[in-house]
C-alpha cells in the first residue's frame, strides 16, 4: 500500500460498562449488561455505524462477574451486523485445533468472511477447569501454540476452494479429489483430518496476537496479521512498532502483512475540562483497597500498609522473568514505575483506566491529533480503540472522532471490502495444500452423499 | 400435566437440503446454500411461523461433508427467531465439560432461555481427528457420558440464580459467597469451578438424549428430559413409550417429566399420489451402488452381490452387541428387516428416505392421523419431524399439517411460555448447590 493512501485501522475492545475498572459503577452505565447480547448488538452496531474494522473480545476462565462465550457471542452479532470484522480471543492450551478450526471456518462462514483470531496462549492458569495438573510454563505455551496454529491452518486447507461442487445434473456434491487428510504428527497434536466444513471464505480467518514479550513478538512476526500491544507512550510505541516491523523479513514477510495497533483507552469530552472532571468521577468510583490487594499479588510486595499518598518502588518485586502469564505487561508496570515515580493512587489510577494500556482524556480534535501523530510518527497503523465508558465512550468516538479523521482523510469514508481481510488490505491466503494431493483419504461415500 | 391439555410437541430436524439421500438434487433443494446463514434463517423462521417447539441439528467430528459448527450456527439463528427453541448435538467424549457446559450456558443467555441440548457419546469415532489412539468402547464412552453431564450441571449451578447483585453505591458487583467452585473429581474429570458465566435462565438448557439402546433408555430416565427415538412401527413405539416412561419412576421422576419424540420422515403433499410421485422422484436421484456400499458397511454383508428384489440376507448380518456405533440404530433397522421381510429395495428406501427413523408419505390429513393416532394411543407425546426435503418439505407440514393439528386441538395456536422448558411443559430445575447449602 501506498504512503498517501495508507489509512487507519480502528477495532473496538468490547466489554460489559467500559474498560475502566470502575465503569459499572459509573452513573452512564448499566452493569447488568455482561451476559445481555443486546448491549454488545447495540455496540457493534454503533462500531459499524463508525466503519470501524471490526470488533475484538477478551476472554478467560476465571469467573468475575461472567461473560459470555465469544464464539456464540460473535455468531450472534454476525447475525445482527454486515460489514464489521469480528474477533475472538481463544486459547491453545485448553482448547483442541479442531474444534477452534471448525468454529472459526463456520464463523467465518456465518458472517461472509469477516471472523478473525485473536491467539494467545492461555492468559491465566486453568489447569484446574480441565483435568490438568499443571498450567504449561510461558515457553511451551508458546511452542505448542505456534504447533496448534499450524494444525488449525492445515485443517482450513484440508478443503480446496472449489471442492463443493453441488452438481445436481452428475450426482456430484463434493469432489472428493479436492478434499485431503492432513496427516498431522506434531510433539504436541496428532490429527489426521480434514475439517468437517469447507474452506472459510477468506481462506484464513485473520490471525491476530496480543503478547508483546519477546517470545511474543517473533510468534508475532512469524504468523500474526494484527498485533494488539499494550504501550504507555508515543516513543515505547515507536520502539515497539519498529521492532517488530524489522523481524518480518526474518520471515520472508513485508511491513504491511502486519498491522500493529496499540490500546487507546479515551475519555472523551467537548471541552478537557469537563473531560478531565469525568476522569475523576471514575478515580473517585475506584476501591483502592481492592485495587491495592490486586497490585501487591501482581508485584509481589505487600503494598497493604503503604499510604495511598506515598511514592511506590519497584523494590523486591518480582522480575519480569519470575512470571509466567502477561510478561510484557508486567515489564510495562515495573518500566511506568521507575520512569513517573508514582504514589500508589497515582499508580491505581494510572493502571484503572484500561489496565496498562495508553489511557488519553481530552476533547476529540485533541484525541484525532494524538491519532494522526503515531500513525504518521511509526507509532501505530492503528488503534484498538478501549473506551472507559460504555456505550457512551464509543459513541462519542464514532460521532465526534471519526469524521474528524475522516475529514483529514486518515479514515474510510465507506465500506469498500466485505471481508475483514479486505478492510485490513491483508492478502487471502494461497491453499498451501492445491499443489500437494498425494495423500487423498478414501471417504465412506455415504457420509458424503447423505 | 392431564391429559385434557396434553398437546403434541414438535421438533424439527434441520437440514439445508432434506433428509432423503437425494434431496440435495431436486429442484426446490439449495445445496448451494449449505453454509449461508441467511437461507437457514428463513427455516428457522418457518418452523417459528408454525410454533414449533424447537429445531436441532446433528453432528459429528469426522467425514466429508461441509456443515456449520452448531454452537455457531445456533447462536445465529437465536439472533433472527424469539420464540422456537435451538438444539445442538455436543458429543462427550471429544469434548471438555468446562467448555461444553460455558458454550450452553452462554447460548441459553444470548437466546432468552431457549438452549436445549442433545447428549451423545459420540457416534463414529473421532479419535484420530483429537490426537487420541481409539474411540472408546460403547459402554465406557456412556460411563464417560454419565460423569460428564454431572460436571456439567454442577458448573450451571455453580452460581446461585441471585449471584449478581449490581450495587453501584456499596461497589458491590457480585455475592462472590453465592459463587462457588465444585471441586469435582471423578474417574475421568477434575475440575474445580466455578463456571464464568452466570447460571443459564433455564437453570439447566433443556436436556436430550436419542440413544435408545438397553444403557440410552436407563439413561434417559434418569436424567433426560426430551428422547429423541427412531421407532419403525406403531406397535414398537407404543412398546418404547410405555417401557421408558416406566423406568421414570425408579428415579423419582414423573411421566410428564421426560417428553418422548420419535422420528418421523415424511413427504407430505395434496393428496396421496402427488406424495407418491415426489417420493419415486427422490428415489431417482440416488445412485443405488453407492447407497448399498452404505448399508452394506453397517451389515458388514455386501448387498450389491444380491438381487435388488431378494430379501435382506439377515443371517449373514453382524449382530447388534458387536457394532461399536449407534448400536440402537443398527437394531432398529434389522427389527424391521426382520419383521416385515424387507426386501433389499425396501431396505434401501427406508433408508434413503429417514436413515432410520420411520418415512411415511401421504397426504396432509393422512399425517395429521398418523400423528393423532401415535399421540393419543401414547406411542409419542409429538415428534422430531424430519422433512424428506427443505425447504417445501418444512413449507407444506408448516402451512398445512400444523393448521390441521390446531384444528383438531392437538397443538398450540401461540407461543405461551418464553423459554423451551415452558414450550414443552418442563420445569426449571432448582440449584442443588443452593438446596445443598440451606440444608
Amino acid at each position: 500500500m501506498g504512503g498517501s493512501e495508507r489509512k487507519l485501522n480502528l477495532n473496538a475492545f468490547l466489554a460489559a460498562s467500559g474498560h475502566h475498572e470502575a465503569s459499572w459503577r459509573h452513573a452512564d452505565t448499566s452493569p447488568e449488561c455482561g451476559v445481555d447480547i443486546h448491549h454488545y448488538v447495540k455496540l457493534t452496531q454503533i462500531a459499524e455505524k463508525g466503519l470501524l474494522d471490526s470488533v475484538f473480545l477478551a476472554d478467560g476462565y476465571w469467573a468475575h462477574s461472567g461473560s459470555l462465550e465469544p464464539f456464540t457471542l460473535l455468531s450472534a452479532l454476525a447475525a445482527s451486523t454486515r460489514h464489521i470484522g469480528l474477533i475472538a480471543t481463544v486459547e491453545t492450551t485448553y482448547n483442541e485445533p479442531f474444534h477452534v478450526a471448525r468454529k472459526f471456518a463456520s464463523l467465518d462462514h456465518i458472517s461472509k468472511g469477516r471472523a478473525g483470531w485473536n491467539i494467545v496462549t492461555g492468559a491465566g492458569p486453568a489447569a484446574e477447569q480441565f483435568s490438568r495438573v499443571q498450567h504449561p510454563k510461558h515457553h511451551e505455551r508458546y511452542e505448542s501454540a505456534e504447533e496448534f496454529v499450524e494444525v488449525v491452518k492445515r485443517l482450513w486447507d484440508s478443503w480446496e476452494d472449489d471442492a463443493v461442487r453441488n452438481d445436481k445434473i452428475n450426482g456430484i456434491l463434493i469432489d472428493q479429489a479436492k478434499v485431503h487428510t492432513i496427516d498431522f504428527t506434531g510433539k504436541h497434536h496428532a490429527v489426521q483430518g480434514p475439517l468437517n466444513i469447507a474452506r472459510p471464505p477468506q481462506g484464513h480467518p485473520v490471525l491476530v496476537q496480543a503478547g508483546s514479550s519477546e517470545t511474543g513478538k517473533d510468534f508475532a512476526a512469524k504468523l500474526a496479521e494484527v498485533i494488539f500491544t499494550a504501550q504507555l507512550t508515543f516513543e515505547e510505541a515507536q520502539a515497539f512498532y519498529a521492532d517488530v516491523k524489522a523481524r518480518l523479513a526474518k520471515y520472508g514477510r513485508t511491513a504491511d502483512q502486519l498491522k500493529v495497533l496499540p490500546g487507546l483507552s479515551p475519555i472523551l469530552a467537548d471541552t478537557e475540562a469537563e473531560a478531565r472532571e469525568m476522569e475523576e468521577e471514575l478515580f473517585q468510583l475506584i476501591d483502592h483497597e481492592g485495587a491495592t490487594k490486586r497490585l501487591s499479588i501482581r508485584l509481589g510486595i505487600d503494598l497493604s500498609n503503604h499510604g495511598l499518598d506515598d511514592r511506590v518502588t519497584a523494590d523486591g518485586a518480582l522480575l519480569t522473568d519470575q512470571v509466567s502469564g502477561m510478561k510484557s505487561r508486567h515489564q510495562l508496570i515495573l518500566d511506568l514505575i521507575e520512569r513517573e515515580k508514582p504514589t500508589l493512587r497515582e499508580l491505581i489510577n494510572r493502571l484503572a483506566g484500561a489496565r496498562g494500556h495508553f489511557t488519553f482524556t481530552g476533547t476529540p480534535l485533541q484525541l484525532a491529533d494524538e491519532i494522526e501523530r503515531w500513525f504518521h510518527g511509526g507509532a501505530a497503523d492503528g488503534f484498538n480503540l478501549m473506551p472507559q465508558i460504555y456505550p457512551s465512550g464509543l459513541e462519542r468516538f464514532v460521532y465526534k472522532v471519526i469524521p474528524e479523521l475522516q475529514s483529514r482523510g486518515l479514515f474510510r469514508t465507506s465500506y469498500e471490502e466485505q471481508t475483514l481481510r479486505g478492510k485490513l488490505g491483508l492478502m487471502r491466503p494461497e491453499n498451501a495444500r492445491i499443489s500437494n494431493d498425494s495423500n487423498d483419504f478414501n471417504y465412506s461415500k455415504k457420509e458424503v452423499y447423505l | 400435566m392431564g391429559e385434557a391439555n396434553r398437546k403434541v410437541h414438535l421438533n424439527v430436524f434441520l437440514r439445508a437440503t432434506g433428509h432423503h439421500a437425494g434431496a440435495w438434487r431436486h429442484e426446490d433443494a439449495h445445496p448451494e446454500l449449505e453454509l449461508d446463514i441467511d437461507y437457514l434463517g428463513q427455516l428457522a423462521r418457518i418452523a417459528e411461523r408454525g410454533k414449533l417447539d424447537s429445531i436441532f441439528l446433528a453432528d459429528g467430528y469426522a467425514g466429508g461433508g461441509s456443515k456449520l459448527e452448531p454452537f455457531t450456527l445456533l447462536s445465529a439463528l437465536a439472533s433472527v427467531t424469539e420464540h422456537i427453541g435451538l438444539i445442538a448435538t455436543v458429543g462427550t467424549v471429544y469434548n471438555d465439560p468446562f467448555h461444553v457446559a460455558r458454550q450452553f450456558a452462554s447460548l441459553d443467555h444470548i437466546s432468552g432461555g431457549r438452549a436445549g441440548w442433545n447428549i451423545v457419546t459420540g457416534a463414529g469415532s473421532a479419535a484420530h481427528n483429537f490426537s487420541r489412539d481409539e474411540h472408546p468402547e460403547h459402554a465406557e464412552r456412556y460411563e464417560t457420558g454419565e460423569e460428564f453431564v454431572e460436571v456439567v450441571k454442577q458448573l450451571w449451578d455453580s452460581w446461585e440464580d441471585d449471584a449478581l447483585i449490581f450495587d453501584k453505591k456499596a461497589g458491590k458487583l457480585v455475592d462472590s459467597s453465592k459463587v462457588h467452585e465444585i471441586n469435582f473429581k471423578g474417574h475421568t474429570y477434575v475440575v474445580k469451578g466455578p463456571l464464568n458465566i452466570p447460571r443459564p435462565p433455564q437453570g439447566y438448557p433443556v436436556l436430550v438424549q436419542a440413544g435408545s439402546s438397553e444403557q440410552g433408555k436407563e439413561l434417559a430416565a434418569k436424567t433426560a428430559e426430551v428422547i429423541f427415538t427412531a421407532q419403525q412401527t406403531f406397535d414398537a413405539g407404543r412398546e418404547f413409550y410405555s417401557d421408558v416412561k416406566g423406568r421414570l419412576a425408579k428415579y423419582g421422576r414423573s411421566a410428564d417429566e421426560l417428553v418422548i419424540l420419535p422420528g418421523l420422515a415424511p413427504i407430505v403433499a395434496d393428496t396421496e399420489a402427488e406424495a407418491r410421485e415426489l417420493e419415486e422422484e427422490l428415489h431417482s436421484f440416488v445412485d443405488t451402488k453407492r447407497a448399498l456400499d452404505g448399508l452394506s458397511e453397517r451389515f458388514t454383508v455386501n448387498l450389491n452381490d444380491y438381487a435388488l428384489d431378494a430379501p435382506v440376507p439377515l443371517d449373514k448380518a453382524k449382530p447388534a452387541e458387536e457394532f461399536n456405533g449407534i448400536r440402537s440404530r443398527q437394531e432398529v433397522i434389522l427389527d424391521a428387516a426382520r419383521r416385515e421381510g424387507f426386501t433389499i429395495r425396501q431396505l434401501l428406501y427406508r433408508s434413503n428416505g429417514g436413515h432410520g427413523h420411520i418415512t411415511f408419505t401421504g397426504s396432509v390429513l393422512q399425517t395429521a392421523d398418523l400423528i393423532e393416532k401415535w399421540f393419543l394411543n401414547h406411542a409419542a407425546d409429538g415428534f422430531n419431524v424430519l422433512p424428506q426435503l427443505f425447504p417445501t418439505g418444512l413449507e407444506i407440514f408448516v402451512d398445512k399439517v400444523i393448521p390441521e393439528l390446531q384444528n383438531r386441538g392437538l397443538f398450540r395456536t401461540e407461543y405461551e411460555g418464553a423459554t423451551l422448558r415452558e414450550s414443552l411443559g418442563l420445569r426449571r430445575p432448582a440449584n442443588t448447590r443452593h438446596l445443598q447449602q440451606s440444608i
